[in-house]
């Protein structure tokens, strides 16, 4: 009979698993990028061929245009404003229609030239979006005592309706020929 | 006075043969949080800036349109031309009713070329757009 030899125990070295796990969390972590899409959103009307287009009479009470040249200055309803007052011209009106139904809400109108630059009119958008943002807080300060984003869903969807976004971007005149 | 040393009596030592676990466990973290940049972005551009800004939710639906500073587009990984916007955003509709185009355009181009990009996404009837702006500190 053959004498077993004794097999020496193999294993495998773990002392470096900690080094070799390091070396791709760095990898990992150094590739990652966590970059979050954020910017203004909307919802474009749909598209009507021009034959189909209807014009509908809008109370000019409901309404506030805003005007933007391509020099950059803004008009709202015929008056000169700068562009950081946008907002405050527009949260009192907004507000002010608060309690009135849905078919009497404001509706602003943001219309551009062909030529006025990306920026002011992002500068304007943002303007308006504001308004709406600062109303649909003081509203829902004042009936839930909580800021817009601190309210559950049904009450976000409750202070939407009190509060609607409806802004109208208006076609450069060119467009419509 | 004499002050007599108080020190415990037990071993001070850290455990490390868990090590590797932990490691590993916040590696595989970062390995499924992981995502590559698809696409390699060819158009110059600097965004604008905005307060209003919201957070795009779900970012699987996001659709890019870049504007570079030279009026160049891209959809995708390629330089497109204007009358092709309608076509691609249609098939990329199609695909994905929800998409949300996020328009990222050079904060020095006219309304003009938006206003078409804007038409054309219009006909194509992807008509849920987003400005993507930096936010304004």
């Amino acid at each position: 009979m053959i004498k077993k030899k004794k097999i020496p125990e193999a294993s495998i070295p773990t002392a470096s698993m900690a080094d070799i796990a390091f070396l791709l969390l760095i990898f990992f972590l150094v590739a990652t990028v966590i970059d979050v899409d954020t910017g203004l959103s909307l919802t474009l009307p749909e598209y009507v061929p021009p034959e189909e287009q209807v014009e509908v009479k809008i109370d000019p009470d409901r309404m506030a245009a805003v005007l933007v040249n391509e020099n950059g200055d803004v008009l709202i309803d015929g008056n000169i404003v700068p562009i950081f007052q946008i907002k405050d011209l527009l949260k009192g009106r907004i507000a002010s229609k608060n309690n009135l139904p849905k078919n009497k809400k404001m509706i602003i109108s943001l219309k551009t030239d062909r030529n006025t630059v990306y920026n002011v009119y992002i500068a304007a958008l943002d303007q308006i979006k504001l308004a709406y943002f600062e109303v649909r807080d003081e509203y829902s300060n004042g009936k839930y005592g909580k800021k817009y984003s601190d309210l559950n869903e049904e009450q976000q969807n409750d202070v939407r309706e009190v509060v609607p976004m409806i802004i109208s971007i208006a076609e450069p005149e060119s467009i419509k020929k | 006075m004499h002050f007599e040393k108080r020190r415990a009596n037990a071993k001070t030592e850290i455990p490390t043969a868990s090590m590797p676990d932990i490691i590993f466990m916040l590696l595989l973290f970062f390995m499924v949080t992981t995502t590559m940049r698809e696409t390699e972005v060819l158009v110059n551009f600097k965004l604008p800036e905005a307060k209003a800004i919201e957070k795009i939710e779900n970012k699987r639906l996001i659709s890019y349109i870049w504007v570079g500073k030279d009026r160049r587009m891209q959809i995708n990984d390629s330089i497109i031309k204007l009358d092709e916007i309608q076509n691609i955003m249609y098939a990329k509709r199609q695909a994905l009713p929800e998409v949300i185009v996020s328009l990222r355009v050079d904060q020095s181009i006219d309304m003009g070329l938006v206003t078409d990009i804007q038409q054309a996404l219009r006909k194509a009837y992807c008509l849920r757009l987003n400005y993507s702006a930096m936010i304004k500190v």
